[in-house]
């Protein structure tokens, strides 16, 4: 990595959102620095997903401020687009473009926004197919893949974007159960290779492994944030105590 | 294919008609009766409309006789003034032409290659200029003609492909505002849409041809003809604006999500990831308002434009054919199907090459 590890990318500070009259988020602190490995966990419900989705404002944010690299996220257009050319981010449920080939998917916004040429965009998305190991299916179109590989193509169109953060959203919740370890290896891989993530799982194992933080939401706040190995053998709150006795409990 | 292989084939085929007609008493009975019908009704058209029809211009006394069928002599005889209307007849390969250019126009974008602003846009330029040159001459050594002796079959097609593709841009314009965030905008455009549509269109063709002239100040009224395609063509895009909103709501509220992650532009969002797959969604109800918009162009002859129709009914208008009029509908239906048809079967091919290319 070129740039300094002390380097702030994620500052969410005193943030509030509301789903109309529903207080969905609050009062959100949460700093991420260059490099460094999220998993946000808790029980369904509690905000992890609505939280990585206001970073790239696809959620809007009541009041409080979140800054990545510096740019604070507000009604600048200019600001919200800056942004999310700097974060990848990957669904649920893969959301690719289904008429367009896995080619095209991945070389969409790099032309469009990026403005690179289409040989330059093809050359760098090729690269990133065959980091997440399907060079192959580069012609198909994504209805012709299993959800593992989808996913792993829906990584590859994020990082074909060149991004600094990659926000990860519940990767692998709509997967069958060995299409997982296919997904959580791409990930892995991308961890080892220095890059800023904040995962949304339930992978615990996952996170046990890859996270150097495990930020733990329950009812739209943050109720715990800990290194894995002192969150999974010492939780501080009964909540997350509770959480971890469903999750890992059978 | 070898004899057993054939002799099975019938054979299965026997069974399978077997099976699926004559299971029982009483089925057996509605299929005989039924085919009988048809037999007999094919036969009496193909009696009618071949076998003693009479062919010839000159033969026309020959329809007069009690056992004569079909008379082709009226359209061996009239087929100018059904296709050109009041056209000055010397002139009517310009009016063929102008027709050929406007249909070969509407063919070219239709064509998936041709799909780029630019390329449409030229298309279009030249496809509207030509015709514009041809009918209207005045220019390069062509007599001028005015508007009001423009008519059948070149007209029809001009009124149709220019509803279509003023329609068409208007009907994603007024889409995209009624999807507004801003309330105003939404609600305004969702007040004309309903307005539009709570009209019938021969109101709207009315008020464009002799209501709007009072309105607008006299520099914007163009011809009559021009006014009513506009209003013709606001008609069209409200419905058509509905049903694309109907494709909008079948594309998954993630595409666009995932459109906004990657830093993708409103604009680029709109055409490249909500619109395609829109269109494709609403494939079948959008050609659908094409076959019924092509049919509905009949409308302008009331407020007294010649297209088509009209100017078959001129073809039966006089004495000497008036007889004749089954004829020249069957002949005008002909012309009809024909684009209908094309208009069908061009709708499959864009709905297989979907299936395939996401497949």
């Amino acid at each position: 990595m070129t740039t300094a590890p002390e380097e702030i990318a994620i500052e969410i500070s005193e943030m509030n959102m509301f789903y109309g009259n529903f207080h969905a988020l609050k009062d959100i602190n949460l700093k991420v620095k260059t490099g460094e490995r999220i998993v946000v966990c808790g029980p369904s419900g509690s905000g992890k997903s609505t939280m990585i989705r206001c970073i790239n404002r696809l959620e809007e944010h009541r009041s409080g401020t979140i800054t990545v690299y510096g740019t604070e996220l507000n009604d600048d257009l200019s600001n919200i687009d800056e942004i999310r050319c700097e974060t990848g981010m990957v669904f649920q449920n893969f959301n690719l473009f289904p008429h367009m080939t896995v080619l095209e998917n991945c070389t969409l916004a790099p032309m469009l926004v990026r403005k690179m040429s289409r040989t330059v965009a093809e050359k760098i998305a090729l690269g990133f197919l065959e980091k997440v190991q399907i060079p192959e299916q580069a012609d198909k179109f994504p209805g012709q893949l299993s959800g593992g590989q989808q996913q792993r193509v829906a990584i590859a169109r994020a990082l074909s974007m060149n991004p600094k953060i990659m926000l990860f959203d519940e990767p692998t919740s709509a997967l069958d159960p060995e299409m997982i370890a296919e997904v959580l290896d791409v990930m892995a891989s991308l961890a080892r290779d220095g890059m800023t993530m904040v995962c949304v799982t339930h992978e615990m194992g996952f996170a046990r492994e890859i996270a150097d933080r495990v930020v733990f939401m329950a009812e739209g706040e943050i109720v715990e944030e800990a290194p894995p190995e002192e969150f999974f053998k010492d939780p501080k709150t009964a909540r997350a105590k509770t959480f971890l006795s469903q999750v890992l409990g059978h | 294919m070898t004899s057993s292989q054939s002799a099975s084939f019938f054979q299965s085929t026997f069974l399978n008609l077997r099976r699926d007609f004559f299971s029982s008493k009483i089925g057996g009975t509605v299929s005989l009766l039924l085919l009988t019908l048809l037999i007999f009704v094919l036969w009496t058209a193909f009696d009618w409309a071949i076998l003693r029809a009479i062919w010839l211009a000159e033969d026309h006394q020959l329809c007069k006789l009690d056992d004569a069928g079909a008379c082709w002599s009226v359209i061996a005889a009239r087929w100018r003034l059904i296709l050109f209307g009041l056209y000055p007849y010397d002139e009517h390969w310009r009016s063929a032409l102008g027709c050929f250019a406007v249909v070969l126009t509407v063919v070219l974008s239709c064509i998936p290659r041709f799909w780029s602003a630019k390329k449409i846009g030229t298309i279009w330029l030249l496809g509207y200029g030509s015709f514009y040159i041809l009918m209207q001459g005045g220019i390069f050594g062509l007599s001028s003609v005015s508007i009001d002796q423009w008519g059948g079959l070149a007209l029809t097609v001009f009124v149709f492909a220019s509803v279509a593709v003023i329609g068409m841009p208007l009907a994603v314009i007024l889409l995209l505002m009624r999807r507004s965030e801003m309330p105003i905008i939404s609600q305004t455009t969702g007040v004309i849409i309903d307005v539009v549509r709570a009209l019938p269109l021969l109101t709207i063709l009315f008020a464009a041809a002799v209501v709007l002239p009072f309105v607008i100040p006299g520099w914007m009224h163009g011809d009559k003809l021009y006014r009513v395609i506009l209003g013709f063509a606001l008609f069209f895009a409200c419905y058509q604006a509905e049903i694309l909103r109907g494709g909008v709501q079948a594309v998954a509220a993630g595409q666009e999500e995932a459109a906004k992650a990657l830093g993708l532009s409103y604009w680029h969002r709109v055409s490249r990831i909500v619109l395609p797959q829109a269109f494709r969604a609403a494939l079948p109800p959008t050609i659908n308002q094409f076959v019924v918009t092509f049919k509905d162009t009949s409308i302008i002859t009331i407020i007294g434009f010649f297209e088509i129709l009209a100017s078959g009914a001129a073809a039966f208008g006089s004495a000497e054919w008036g007889f004749a009029y089954v004829e020249v509908y069957v002949f005008i239906g002909l012309i009809y199907f024909s684009f209908v048809f094309c208009l069908s079967r061009y709708g499959a091919y864009l709905e297989r090459r979907h299936t395939i290319a996401t497949r």
